[in-house]
């Protein structure tokens, strides 16, 4: 058991969210992650401020758009994923009841 | 204590003898109090003046949301971890599959018409302009696209000319549209040779004078459409000023006017709308000895000046601009240089200072026109007198590619908007030249021919809104727009990319 000054030191965590990050950032042509809370205000990023805040504002009200589409069409259907795909690149986007993951990927890179 | 009757009461009382034996006689006494009158009065007010006030934030540019101050980091998220835990295998492999996926591949969405020729679609000239021989010098287009601005002028003249001429303006979008009649005819009392729209206010245009005097109108007055002058002061440029340019000033949403001529001078005037003048904030003097790297052309006699011929903004570092002169030289310069030029103090009144920081490698002759890729940080093109068209890095003196454009000179040279490897040459020849960095061969991608019996085309400029329209201006008096075809105006896959790499390979 370690100790300092007497007390006991506690393990440190291990930082399973940015191991995860890294592991996603790491597959081919991802160009930028970004984890948004239920509000739409953005907790985590690899992009640059200003991107950030753009997309994760246009995003949130994308996703709530889409699965009200989902869930209008059959009320016992959910939205499980959300994918935009451009000229540029593709945004995938996983949601959930706290948070949203957005990847943008550009497949031919 | 018992209470005693009022009966019992008035019995004590009478003669005092009675009362100091008497003790169980007890002294009563009854009180009222009431205040003196209250004065009341009823009156009634109404407000003769009203006035309304209200107060407001500044509204945020560009952010919708706010990302939480670096100051307050929030504690780890309650169920971040077991968030990812349960979304990462599923991203993953949509990550994995989509990249080795062939399901769009050629496949291709059309939201906009096709368009797949060229042609001109408009022909403005003004009459009593060609039929004094003036020419196009500059043009420019409205902050909102609608509007395109000549100005007339000679370029081949050697003399000193004081022949009066005009600036026109032709409202594109307006139904009404005459080719042969301008909106607006600004009669000017001498050649004007370089024009710049107001970057945010549509009705302000600056303009440079063969004299050297550079003016401001404002094309929504009635009446004297001059909005500040230079006029004649200690101040102005004693030569011609060939460029003039709005650049931000130092308060915020001000923007001043920077005036080059070739006496050398790269002026910025502030102006001064009550008093109509344009007053000088500070200035640039390039002498030959203050450039960098010049062992080649410290030989030459003559003017120590170096004239200007083209100025170019960077619109990536707000303090970089490019200068073109008349001796070949092409010079990186800084607005927040400190060193003092070396000219003569000629009664002006801002200490000039010397701008230029890196020399690039000399041209033969002029070089007329300078821009910097919208695109690319480091990436200029410059064209002169040698008919080529080079492409310069800013780390680097030698171009990075040279591409023959004409047998005769070039005068203009502008990249494209849209499209990161596409740019637009003005030949003397009479012809654009719009070459595509993308293409294996070196020939143009496409040639406009401006039908002016091989007439010189002097400037070109692209329309910052609407991205398929190109303005061109001739030595015949008139200014042809061209709609460009998708295929010169969209951007193709990986153009950045392809950008990249080219400013990064490093020349023989």
């Amino acid at each position: 058991i370690a100790t300092f000054l007497g007390r006991k030191l506690q393990p440190r965590p291990q930082n399973e969210v940015e191991e995860t990050l890294k592991r996603i950032q790491g597959q081919k042509g991802v160009q930028g992650i970004i984890i948004v809370n239920a509000e739409g205000i953005p907790i985590k990023t690899t992009l640059d401020n200003s991107s950030t805040v753009q997309y994760a504002g246009l995003i949130h009200q994308l996703v709530m758009k889409a699965r009200s589409t989902v869930r209008d069409i059959d009320p016992q259907n959910d939205l499980t994923f959300l994918r935009v795909r451009s000229k540029k690149n593709e945004i995938m986007i996983a949601p959930d009841k706290d948070y949203f993951l957005i990847v943008i990927q550009n497949p031919s890179d | 204590m018992k209470l005693w009757m009022p009966w019992a009461l008035s019995r004590c009382g009478g003669n005092r003898n009675s009362l100091h034996r008497n003790r169980l006689c007890l002294l009563a006494f009854q009180r009222g109090c009431q205040t003196r009158p209250v004065h009341t009065a009823e009156a009634e007010i109404q407000p003769l003046l009203n006035a309304d006030n209200g107060t407001q934030t500044d509204p945020q540019d560009h952010l919708i949301y706010q990302l939480p101050p670096k100051g307050e980091l929030r504690p780890e998220s309650p169920g971040l971890r077991d968030f990812l835990h349960r979304v990462e295998d599923m991203v993953v492999k949509e990550l994995a599959s989509n990249a080795k996926s062939h399901a769009f591949d050629g496949f291709d969405v059309n939201w906009e018409d096709q368009n797949e020729t060229v042609s001109c679609i408009h022909c403005l000239q003004h009459p009593s302009a060609q039929e004094k021989g003036l020419q196009v010098t500059s043009i420019s287009w409205s902050c909102t696209g609608s509007v395109i601005a000549c100005a007339f002028g000679r370029v081949d003249d050697g003399d000193w000319s004081t022949e009066k001429s005009c600036v026109c303006t032709w409202n594109l979008d307006r139904r009404g549209l005459n080719p042969k009649r301008p909106d607006m005819v600004i009669d000017v009392a001498r050649p004007v040779m370089s024009l710049s729209f107001h970057p945010s206010q549509p009705s302000l245009i600056a303009g440079g004078l063969y004299s050297g005097e550079v003016v401001v109108w404002d094309t929504n007055r009635t009446q004297d459409l001059i909005l500040a002058q230079t006029g004649m002061s200690t101040d102005t440029h004693r030569e011609p000023v060939y460029q003039v340019a709005w650049v931000p000033g130092p308060r915020r949403g001000e923007m001043v006017v920077l005036s080059a001529g070739s006496g050398g001078r790269v002026l910025l005037w502030t102006v001064d709308s009550d008093e109509g003048r344009l007053v000088l904030s500070a200035g640039f003097a390039l002498i030959r000895q203050q450039v960098p790297h010049n062992s080649a052309l410290s030989k030459n006699r003559g003017s120590s000046n170096v004239g200007v011929t083209s100025l170019a903004l960077s619109p990536w570092d707000l303090d970089t601009f490019l200068v073109g002169s008349e001796s070949g030289l092409v010079l990186k310069c800084s607005f927040s240089a400190q060193t003092l030029a070396a000219a003569p103090p000629d009664g002006e009144s801002v200490t000039l200072r010397a701008p230029a920081q890196f020399s690039f490698s000399p041209r033969g002759g002029p070089v007329h026109s300078l821009h910097c890729s919208p695109f690319h940080r480091n990436l200029f093109v410059s064209v002169g007198t040698d008919g080529l068209a080079h492409l310069h890095s800013l780390l680097q003196p030698d171009p990075l590619l040279s591409l023959r454009v004409s047998d005769s000179y070039v005068f203009g040279v502008r990249w494209s908007p849209t499209r990161p490897l596409l740019f637009a040459a003005a030949t003397g020849q009479g012809l654009v030249q719009i070459f595509d960095l993308g293409r294996k061969s070196l020939r143009p991608a496409a040639t406009l021919d401006q039908l002016t019996g091989g007439q010189p085309v002097y400037c070109l400029e692209f329309n910052p809104r609407r991205k398929d329209l190109l303005a061109v201006g001739n030595a015949d008096g008139s200014v042809n727009i061209w709609h460009l075809s998708t295929e010169l105006t969209e951007q193709g896959p990986r153009e950045t990319a392809k950008l990249e790499q080219l400013a990064n390979e490093v020349a023989e």
